[in-house]
């Protein structure tokens, strides 16, 4: 029916007749006004409470306790008084002619109303009953790091966070609770305000759009994602529109980074000569000549040539009480402390709620961002191995070294092979020694870095749609359309100077592109019946994915003018292809909660998944969960406990599975990976159980020919991974909740391992993917914060959080013991073995370093090692063979931990985080390139006639020798900052300013013996040979000072 | 009341959508087998696969299949022929365990060897297996199918001795027939009637594919392989191929370097641009990953100066850049940016890359089939004299300038002919063995050099990793 005017005017008198008479009726019982007085007090120690807040409801009348907790009040009686403090549980009193009113607050139990994100709802956190950590963003948009996962680290136990990659923008390792997959990746779900996104979204969001993390640890909570829960879930909660006026936020930040460098590498000529002279009493000749081409510095000082970053970011948050919306602009630069690497990021954000009546409301999400990253083109040991006499650039002086046959001029690039010409006994000849002055023939390692270029533009977009529909009282209905679309552009390249030879001069180009679409019904139901509570979902979950990849390569540039496949002159038909895959679920999802009496919890969870990643009869899997809790402190017995206020129990039983497969294909995010991906690998990944055929070539009589073969050997009866966690969990508060805290403890058994398993050649192939084999992960973890002081002026918090784990291989099948390495040029090796973590380092155990006076040449290149290393006959039997070799060690920590402490004092306030990690190594294969192990191999005449042999030398690289301790205790976190006052911000009609500043690593000690630059990096390898470092980018500290304003 | 309505719409809605077919998204940038293999087009081009697995990967990744490419180890540096650059008894990387006889079933050569034939024997039995999909004619694809499977059996049968018959495309669960090994003899017979029907199929249209030609020479050498020796079928097959009249010697360098020449039977090719093949950089000092293989023996280049004639100077070099000592490279085979000079030290052109190369691996050429047809006449004697005999022998040793009239062929006269023609073409071991001479030859050897051949190292070990696999299954070959 179409309201008419007149029908639309008899409304507004209606509604100004009983606003009228409400007045009246106000007015009649008003009654005179009297001062009520009194003092507000902590209901624990009774110490008076200053600042607390009361107001009179429904009026803007109030005031604030002085210094002493004392207030006064104009009331009449009637009043309802609101007292209310930070901290503590919020009272109401009726006034009822008293003079006097003293209120006692109780100290406010967080947890019993903190709510918690559990996956498709919410729930009481009082209520849970699986291990969910929460981070609230107050304070990590201080952090002066260019994606969110980096504030991250330390805020939670069972989390390892790790810096694998130091480039700008590059995003960090993110485990929970241990690696329990050997095909999949190990990247727990994110989840962004219900919307499934990739892990890659971490690097475009905007910390102060975010209102809080949950991390769903065990697989109880993760279950309800089933097949994606299994590596964990990081969920985040992006802020929402605020009823009222709109308030308008300003963050921002500026700093400087430095590199950490490391000392081993950092040697000069100058230090090698004066080490030579201790050790030696004179300079080799080689020495003598590289002292003499006018530079001297480690090419870490080149490289490593510090950043900046800066960020800005500005946020509108307002509404009424239908609509509700924020909208938010940012951006930032970062800097990195390599050479030419830069990672700037653009992002815009618009969230609207919109109540269309009491049972319909409908919300829209938009997020889009641009991402450039411009990496570092080299890895890092190719090129900070170059000899530290080396210039950059030829000048005047250098060329009088060169051979002018080389044909060079001023401001060419120089070489350590072109530096031939000396004559140190002064015979008028140039000493042929020291035409091979150099450990390497390459290009000028700076040319190389710095002629070549890399770039990854991103744009990103995800969003959703939703409708809510309150069927009755407790029953809603949910339906949500979300999206999320990845564009990336990455090029690679390659000038003309960037290699000794111009026509190495190339370029590639490839074109990603990622749509996934997620199509949500949930029905919700919740309901207090007396002392029972029930939460009921149920819901249906269909979700796309369409990838699009293609890659082109030009070669033949002339110059460097054109850079883009334009400039090539012709493209290389081998590198040039394209090809799109496509992924599809279904999933149905139930889940029951239950509490009673707040005592007694109880949360089900059964959730059927079905996915194209397998054969039809093995599509759907089945992921259950169970847990229980009990609060304790809730018993007669606790209740009015002086010591217990929160004891929980909690224990929970969940399975969650996996379908993602990885044989080989490669994440072109990584450093130093190409950035081409394999369409072999993926298909095989993407449809695992069809039979597919490959494109190969044969050349028939000259002519290349094109046919088919198949690709893999299909597995239709290829299942689910699955997962399977026993966690019991206890969460204490004492003495008011001063001390709170929670100790887990998990084993997570992951079987029906999606596994590249070797078969029989008879069949065609040498290994075939099959559901096989089985790990274990388990530890324990503990959190603990304590408010040890607790006053107006000043308040001091601490927060200690720790994690163990063991990684376990349990069954590996036919590959139980299986060796194999990375570089066949330099073949260390891992082993699987059964009863070891997944991946041990494997070798010969060094026995003695060959004595100075057997090696040929010791001083030949400076800083230069000895390649070969005396190695253990370990069986005894007098000859070197498979025998001899052992495990060496295990690149996974076994305790990771952070301690942070937080102040206020006025309107100061300070925080210090420091965080460790232990029992981790590396092979750090960087040493290998640093310290010229491979030019320096060979024993002199000396060692023969001393009898001193071959004999159990073997290359360093096969032994413990560079096996390292990647324990490290770092200064994570440093901020001070200060609020102005109110009364001084109010005049300026400013609700907020707070200026600081902010120290990331300014300390970062790292274990005796380890020689490299970052104790976290790690190459990308499969995890079956995990805990390679080559060179790897440094870790940075980072000062920065920065602004935040709200109006 | 007309939300509801939308609502159990949209609930029927998402339980419809439920259907298996969403699960089942068809890979739109591959093709799979399910819907190929129906026209004889679909067939050939699995064919060209199966020559694809012959020719490998053309890089060092030890878990692709290199095919032909790794075949140099396992049969060149066994037979006394060539050995590392610097050959050591107690040398027990995967390519020094050759040339000293030390041969460890973990030997990655030796099993990337049994893969890679074993991978051509199952794209041949793809093509085998679908051919009842195909409505037209397909015997000439049948004969291409089965002259491929034989030539991969016949390498693997001399290698290994028995082995798992597999004469159809096995799958996992089949585990019986991938480790069971029969009888050699049941091996051949397979061979024989394979090659039987790929001659009676094919025509000469091809070098790099198969030929009639080629099953006819293939043939003969199975004959003659045979425990009882076929020989007069032998001689037919030999006497086929050269009453044909498209094959004949040419100039002993064009043989290498002209590719597709007349006395091309049967290779494998290579193209250095798109398809390049490692054992020409291999065969180089440190320009393939290892530092030097396949180098000829001293013996080898005695016999070459001897008895080679002009083959001696197109069969080998002294190593231009490796100056401690004097070593021999094969120089059959150079890589690009070799221009087979002998400056010292020896530089390559940086460009073209010398780890690239495109020079085919012949495997069946017009001298071979000369050789065997004297072989065939000889049927198992010690010597002949039968003109067609001296013929053919004449007319292989006219062409390395040797013009000397032969009058009578001994067999070891035969086996040294057949050794400086066919140096670095991995067939001495296989002459060795046929000829009767292995033992006695590779004992000799092996005492002069300090290696340890015994009876046993004829065969190779089966790899370990088939052993391992099966189960208590396999058996391993004795000595290993």
């Amino acid at each position: 029916m179409q309201p008419t005017k007149l029908n639309l005017m008899m409304n507004l008198k209606i509604k100004l007749a009983t606003i009228f008479t409400l007045f009246c009726v106000i007015a009649i019982f008003a009654q005179e006004k009297y001062v009520l007085s009194g003092t507000v007090m902590s209901a624990v120690d009774k110490m008076p409470i200053p600042g607390a807040n009361i107001i009179i409801l429904k009026t803007t009348r109030g005031t604030s306790t002085d210094f002493d907790g004392n207030y006064q009040l104009d009331v009449v009686k009637g009043d309802v008084l609101q007292f209310s403090y930070i901290g503590y549980v919020t009272q109401t009193i009726i006034v009822d002619s008293q003079k006097t009113v003293n209120i006692s607050l109780v100290e406010s139990d967080n947890s019993l109303s903190e709510v918690v994100v559990i996956g498709y709802g919410t729930q009481k956190k009082s209520h849970t009953t699986g291990a969910i950590s929460k981070v609230v963003n107050d304070d990590l948009g201080q952090i002066a790091v260019s994606r969110v996962d980096d504030a991250l680290v330390g805020q939670v136990s069972g989390v390892n966070i790790q810096a694998t990659d130091g480039e700008a923008g590059a995003a960090p390792t993110i485990t929970i609770r241990g690696v329990g997959s050997m095909a999949g990746d190990s990247t727990p779900l994110i989840v962004v305000d219900g919307v499934i996104v990739d892990s890659d979204f971490l690097g475009s969001l905007n910390m102060n759009d975010v209102e809080s993390f949950e991390i769903l640890k065990d697989a109880a909570s993760a279950s309800i994602y089933g097949s994606k829960g299994s590596n964990g879930i990081i969920m985040i909660t992006m802020k929402s529109g605020i009823e009222g006026k709109t308030r308008i936020s300003y963050n921002t930040y500026t700093g400087f980074k430095e590199a950490r460098k490391s000392d081993a590498y950092g040697y000069t000529t100058k230090e090698w000569a004066e080490q030579q002279m201790e050790e030696n009493g004179e300079l080799s000749i080689y020495t003598q000549a590289q002292l003499q081409t006018g530079t001297d510095r480690s090419w870490q000082d080149v490289f490593f040539d510090g950043g900046a970053i800066t960020s800005h970011s500005l946020s509108f948050r307002g509404g009424n009480k239908s609509t509700k919306y924020t909208a938010s602009l940012n951006y930032s630069n970062d800097e990195g402390v390599l050479l030419n690497d830069n990672y700037s990021k653009y992002g815009a954000r618009l969230k609207v709620d919109n109540k269309i009546n009491d049972k319909f409301s409908i919300g829209v999400n938009f997020t889009p961002s641009y991402t450039v990253r411009d990496r570092f083109a080299e890895s890092i040991h190719n090129v900070a191995r170059h000899q530290p006499w080396l210039p950059i650039y030829h000048d005047e002086y250098t060329l009088q070294m060169v051979d002018p046959s080389f044909g060079l001029q001023v401001g060419d690039y120089a070489r350590q092979d072109h530096f031939t010409i000396f004559d140190f006994n002064g015979d008028g000849v140039f000493d042929e020694e020291l035409q091979n002055l150099g450990n390497s023939t390459n290009q000028n390692p700076y040319a190389r870095a710095s002629e070549r270029s890399r770039m990854d533009k991103k744009f990103k977009l995800f969003g959703s749609v939703n409708g809510k529909y309150k069927i009755t009282d407790g029953l809603n209905f949910t339906t949500t359309i979300s999206g999320s679309i990845q564009d990336t552009k990455r090029t690679d390249y390659l000038g003309t100077l960037a290699r000794r030879i111009s026509t190495e001069a190339y370029m590639v180009e490839t074109n990603q592109k990622e749509q996934y679409y997620i199509f949500d019904n949930f029905l919700n139901y919740n309901k207090v019946f007396g002392k029972h509570e029930i939460g009921v979902t149920l819901g249906n979950s269909i979700e796309t994915r369409d990838y699009f990849f293609s890659t082109i390569k030009g070669i033949g540039f002339e110059n460097d003018v054109v850079q883009q496949i334009s400039g090539a002159t012709s493209i290389i038909a081998d590198e040039t292809f394209g090809f799109e895959w496509q992924k599809r679920g279904i999933s149905y999802i139930s889940r029951l909660t239950y509490a009673y009496d707040d005592k007694y919890l109880m949360s089900l969870s059964l959730r059927r998944d079905g996915s194209s990643i397998f054969g039809s009869d093995y599509k759907y899997g089945n992921f259950s969960a169970a847990s229980l809790g009990w609060n304790i402190h809730k018993e007669k017995f606790l209740e009015d406990s002086d010591f217990v206020s929160l004891l929980k129990l909690r224990a929970s039983y969940g399975v969650t599975g996996n379908d993602r497969l990885n044989t080989g294909s490669v994440n072109p995010d990584a450093q130093g990976s190409t950035s081409v991906l394999s369409s072999d690998n993926v298909l095989q990944d993407y449809y695992p159980h069809l039979s597919l055929l490959d494109l190969t070539t044969y050349v028939v009589d000259g002519t290349i020919t094109t046919g088919y073969s198949p690709l893999n050997l299909a597995n239709p009866e290829l299942k689910w991974e699955r997962l399977i966690e026993i966690n019991p969990g206890i969460d204490f508060g004492f003495l008011n909740n001063k001390i709170t805290g929670s100790i887990d403890w998990y084993q997570r058994t992951s079987d029906q391992l999606l596994l590249n398993n070797p078969v029989s050649a008879t069949t065609g192939f040498n290994s075939a993917l099959v559901n096989l084999g089985e790990v274990k992960n388990q530890g324990f973890e503990f959190e603990i914060r304590t408010r040890n002081i607790n006053k107006e002026k000043f308040s001091w918090q601490s927060t200690l959080i720790a994690t163990t784990n063991e990684n376990t291989l349990v069954n590996f099948a036919d590959s139980n013991g299986q060796i194999t390495s990375i570089d066949p040029s330099r073949p260390a090796e891992w082993i699987n073995q059964e009863g070891q973590p997944i991946s041990s380092f494997y070798g010969y155990v060094v026995e003695s370093e060959v004595p100075v006076e057997y090696r040929d040449r010791p001083y030949r290149h400076v800083g230069a090692e000895f390649g070969w290393v005396k190695v253990k006959d370990l069986n005894g039997d007098g000859v070197l063979d498979a025998d001899d070799k052992t495990i060496l060690g295990n690149p996974y920590p076994e305790l990771i931990w952070s301690f942070s402490n937080d102040f206020k004092i006025g309107n100061l306030d300070f925080s210090v985080m420091f965080q460790g990690s232990h029992g981790a190594e590396v092979r750090n294969i960087g040493d290998h390139y640093l310290f010229s192990h491979n030019n320096n191999r060979t024993l002199n005449d000396a060692a023969a006639e001393a009898g001193y042999g071959n004999e159990f030398l073997v290359d360093k690289y096969l032994t413990n020798s560079i096996i390292q301790d990647a324990s490290y205790i770092a200064l994570r976190n440093v901020n001070i900052g200060y609020s102005f006052p109110e009364d001084l911000t109010s005049k300026l009609k400013i609700s907020k300013l707070r200026i600081y500043a902010s120290g990331q690593n300014l300390m970062y000690k790292t274990a005796d013996g380890y020689t490299g630059w970052n104790p976290e990096a790690l190459d990308k390898t499969s995890p079956t040979q995990y805990g390679y470092q080559r060179g790897g980018s440094p870790i940075y500290r980072t000062i920065s000072l920065g602004l935040d304003l709200d109006f | 009341m007309k939300y509801r309505t939308y609502i159990a719409i949209l609930l029927i809605g998402v339980l419809v959508t439920s259907c298996s077919d969403f699960l089942e998204p068809e890979p739109s940038s591959a093709l799979t087998s399910n819907n190929y293999y129906t026209t004889s087009a679909e067939l050939e081009s699995a064919l060209i696969g199966a020559y694809d697995a012959i020719q490998g990967v053309g890089d060092f990744d030890k878990d692709e299949n290199h095919g032909v490419q790794y075949e140099f180890y396992i049969t060149e540096m066994r037979s006394g022929n060539t050995a590392t650059k610097i050959a050591d008894p107690d040398d027990f990387s995967d390519a020094g365990q050759f040339e000293s006889f030390n041969v460890l079933p973990i030997n990655g050569l030796v099993g990337n060897y049994y893969d890679s034939y074993y991978e051509v024997i199952y794209r041949a039995n793809v093509v085998l297996d679908n051919l009842g999909n195909v409505s037209d004619d397909t015997s000439s694809i049948e004969a291409e199918a089965k002259f491929i499977r034989a030539y991969a059996y016949f390498n693997l049968v001399r290698l290994f001795g028995d082995l798992p018959y597999v004469d159809h495309v096995l799958s996992p669960l089949e585990k019986e027939a991938q480790f069971t090994r029969v009888d050699t003899s049941i091996i051949y017979d397979l061979i024989v009637s394979d090659l039987i029907t790929a001659e009676a199929g094919l025509d000469n249209t091809y070098k790099t594919r198969a030929s009639k030609a080629a099953a006819q020479g293939l043939l003969a050498k199975v004959y003659l392989t045979l425990e009882n020796p076929e020989y007069a079928k032998a001689q037919i097959m030999c006497e086929k191929i050269i009453n044909d009249g498209s094959f004949g010697l040419v100039d002993f360098n064009d043989v290498f370097y002209q590719e597709l020449n007349q006395e091309i039977i049967f290779a494998v090719g290579f193209n250095s641009l798109n398809d390049s093949q490692t054992f020409s950089s291999q065969f180089m000092n440190s320009v393939g990953p290892s530092s030097g293989v396949n180098y000829a023996t001293y013996d080898l280049v005695d016999d070459l100066n001897e008895f080679g004639g002009i083959r001696a100077q197109y069969s080998f070099r002294q190593d231009p850049n490796h100056l401690t000592s004097v070593r021999y490279q094969c120089a059959k085979y150079f890589p690009d940016g070799d221009d087979g000079g002998t400056t010292n030290p020896h530089t390559f052109d940086i460009s073209p890359n010398p780890r690239l190369a495109g020079n085919d691996w012949i495997v069946l050429r017009y001298a071979d089939v000369l050789l065997m047809h004297v072989e065939a006449i000889m049927a198992g004697a010690n010597e002949t004299n039968v003109g067609a005999a001296l013929t053919s022998f004449q007319q292989v040793r006219d062409r390395a300038g040797l013009t000397d009239a032969v009058t009578e062929i001994s067999l070891d006269d035969l086996l040294l002919e057949r050794r400086v023609e066919l140096a670095f073409e991995n067939h001495r071991l296989f002459d060795l063995i046929r000829l009767g001479r292995a033992e006695s030859t590779l004992s000799a050897y092996s005492v002069a050099n300090g290696f340890g051949f015994t009876a046993s190292d004829l065969l190779l070990p089966i790899p370990q990793n088939e052993v391992n696999l099966s189960d208590g299954l396999m058996t391993q070959n004795p000595g290993y």
